[in-house]
């Protein structure tokens, strides 16, 4: 558990287990972890490829239910949370950085961040101002009209954060975020994450095998097989 | 914008999908165009030629597909009866016209030009037969054969001239063709006979009456106020047509469904990251309906407005090329097409929806 200090815990877990059942053979992703983190706090996850960050990422996002165990989100157990309570906290509180990108390759840098907007209830108005407002902010306001085809990894991942945080989100969750950027880009990146938890008092949980990132995050916390060490 | 993006995408694919619907709907208001037009070309004849009564042999209630045979002492009985101002007996029959080595069957029709009635509906160029050695013939089958007025013909060893061209008289098998009562009777060989007689009955004297004193005189006999005679015959040409229209229709409907369901499948399939991604990232169900119903309407609409532009065309090319194809369209029809092709995109939409379900979460993490 963590030892810092501060208002309560935006995402708590408590011996979370998630088993997959893949054709009659479990196999065990995430075994016994226990974890919290605050408002403002930058937690990196750090482990091998196949070792459950992934898994432990979207039990925190509430995109996956847990074998055993009981995971906290926002102070209300996951679990208690209807289907359209969970699609209404993706779209307002928690935002998601992957380590593709995965940006909408039919629609502009600003389209895919409006895109979100609209999830969230943003009318039209507000969403372009808010957009061209964190396009700007993250000085990358030349890209508003491109594809993703013609970006660079890094113009895309800069996109992306701003996807993220274009809904205020008070939960960044980031599955790789540096995995396909040189090591320039990659300091960029985790330098604008560890600003969303400084600044505006984010919970940042960043999963990646990246040990570069050690020095930006508030705590780390090591993942092998599944479990904590 | 996501709906239209990704459509725009594939143009080669998006360019054969909306010719493939277009052309079904192309069918759909082809099938409907040619079902008026014969059912209001078959019918023409006796719409145009107003009569109180319609008196034909018993069980004929018809004359496209039924048998009847009036006497000579049976027509002279109906028009001697009180209250019957005029008795017009027209006779009709099956005959063909040679022209070189082509032969065209046609439904001949003899009238007693004198009265007038049972002759042709609309003229479009000429006049009605007066003698014995004229002929009138329908438009759809002049153009087929290559006949214009002013020409002669030969019909059963006959020549006769072509005094007129009419319209109104395509009944899709078949054509009318119109000769005096005289030349028709000699034909056959049986002087006297007739098909059926149309009676006008005199101002104040009641049709009701009338009917009866006819019926009651000649028994073996029906009468058919012009309501009711038109409505038998459009039932008639309905029951043989409607049915093929109908399943030729269906198929085209399914087909398009089919084309439609299979387009917005595989556009959910191809981009089902997409799917993913926009889930995680809290993106209502709704929202995703929506993407898919957009697509399924903006494709519907795209092959409608294609459709449209190229039914008028080409059935004045058909038209040009089977003369015998009459065809009617209107603007409830084409409505009607557009929103049955409205619907069954709705339909196809919600065939593809169902694969949404299928997409999950972590799919946006792999």
């Amino acid at each position: 558990m963590s030892g810092f200090a501060g208002p309560a815990p935006v995402i708590r877990l408590d011996r979370v287990t998630k088993v997959f059942d893949g054709s009659g053979r479990p196999t065990t992703a995430v075994r016994d972890v226990s974890l919290e983190a605050r408002p403002g706090e930058m937690v990196l996850l750090l482990g091998p490829s196949g070792s459950g960050k992934t898994t432990l990422l979207t039990l925190i996002a509430g995109l996956a239910k847990p074998t055993a165990g009981s995971i906290s989100l926002f102070g209300k157990s996951v679990g208690d949370y209807s289907t359209t309570e969970l699609q209404s906290l993706r779209a307002d509180r928690i935002g998601f950085i992957f380590q593709t990108f995965l940006l909408i390759d039919s629609l502009t840098a600003a389209e895919n961040i409006e895109i979100v907007l609209r999830f969230s209830g943003r009318r039209r108005a507000e969403r372009a101002g808010k957009t061209r407002a964190l396009l700007r902010g993250l000085g990358i306001e030349h890209l508003a009209d491109r594809f993703p085809r013609v970006m660079s990894q890094g113009e895309k991942q800069r996109v992306a954060i701003a996807r993220a945080i274009s809904n205020d989100a008070e939960l960044l969750i980031a599955d790789e975020p540096t995995g396909s950027l040189e090591t320039r880009q990659a300091v960029g990146i985790i330098g604008l994450l560890h600003e969303q938890a400084e600044r505006r008092k984010a919970t940042v949980i960043v999963a990646s095998h990246d040990l570069r990132l050690m020095e930006f995050a508030d705590r780390t916390l090591r993942l092998k097989d599944g479990m904590m060490e | 914008m996501y709906a239209i993006r990704t459509l725009r995408s594939q143009p080669l694919r998006l360019a054969l999908t909306v010719g493939g619907i277009a052309l079904c709907i192309v069918l759909m208001f082809f099938l409907l165009a040619v079902y008026r037009g014969v059912a209001d070309g078959s019918v023409d004849y006796i719409r145009q030629n107003v009569a109180d009564l319609w008196v034909l042999q018993q069980n004929a209630t018809n004359i496209l597909r039924g048998s009847s045979l009036l006497s000579e002492g049976q027509i002279d009985a109906i028009a001697l009866t009180p209250g019957v101002r005029t008795a017009a007996p027209v006779l009709f029959l099956l005959s063909a016209i040679r022209k070189g080595d082509k032969v065209g069957t046609i439904f001949l029709t003899g009238f007693d030009p004198v009265l007038g009635l049972g002759g042709p509906p609309q003229l479009v160029r000429g006049r009605r037969p007066g003698a014995d050695d004229e002929i009138v013939l329908d438009r759809s089958f002049a153009r087929k054969f290559g006949f214009e007025a002013g020409q002669d013909v030969d019909l059963q060893g006959r020549r006769l001239k072509i005094v007129g061209i009419s319209c109104g008289t395509n009944a899709f098998v078949i054509q009318y063709a119109f000769v005096t009562l005289r030349f028709a009777r000699d034909l056959i060989g049986i002087p006297g006979l007739a098909t059926c007689v149309l009676v006008n009955a005199d101002p104040g004297a009641g049709l009701g009456p009338v009917r009866e004193k006819i019926l009651g005189r000649s028994p073996g006999l029906e009468a058919y106020d012009q309501a009711t005679f038109l409505a038998n015959n459009v039932r008639e040409m309905r029951s043989g047509f409607l049915p093929l229209l109908y399943t030729v229709a269906v198929i085209g409907a399914i087909v398009l469904t089919a084309i439609l369901s299979l387009l917005l499948s595989v556009n959910i399939l191809e981009r089902r990251k997409d799917f993913a991604i926009l889930k995680t990232l809290g993106s209502p169900m709704a929202f995703l309906w929506g993407l898919v119903v957009k697509q399924a309407v903006l494709i519907a609409s795209a092959s409608c407005a294609a459709a449209l532009a190229a039914f008028f065309p080409l059935v004045r090319v058909i038209e040009r090329l089977s003369p015998e194809v009459s065809t009617k369209s209107t603007p409830g029809q084409i409505g009607g097409v557009m929103a049955a092709v409205l619907v069954m995109s709705l339909a196809s939409s919600l065939v593809a929806i169902r694969r949404l379900r299928r997409i999950y979460f972590l799919e946006a993490f792999s």
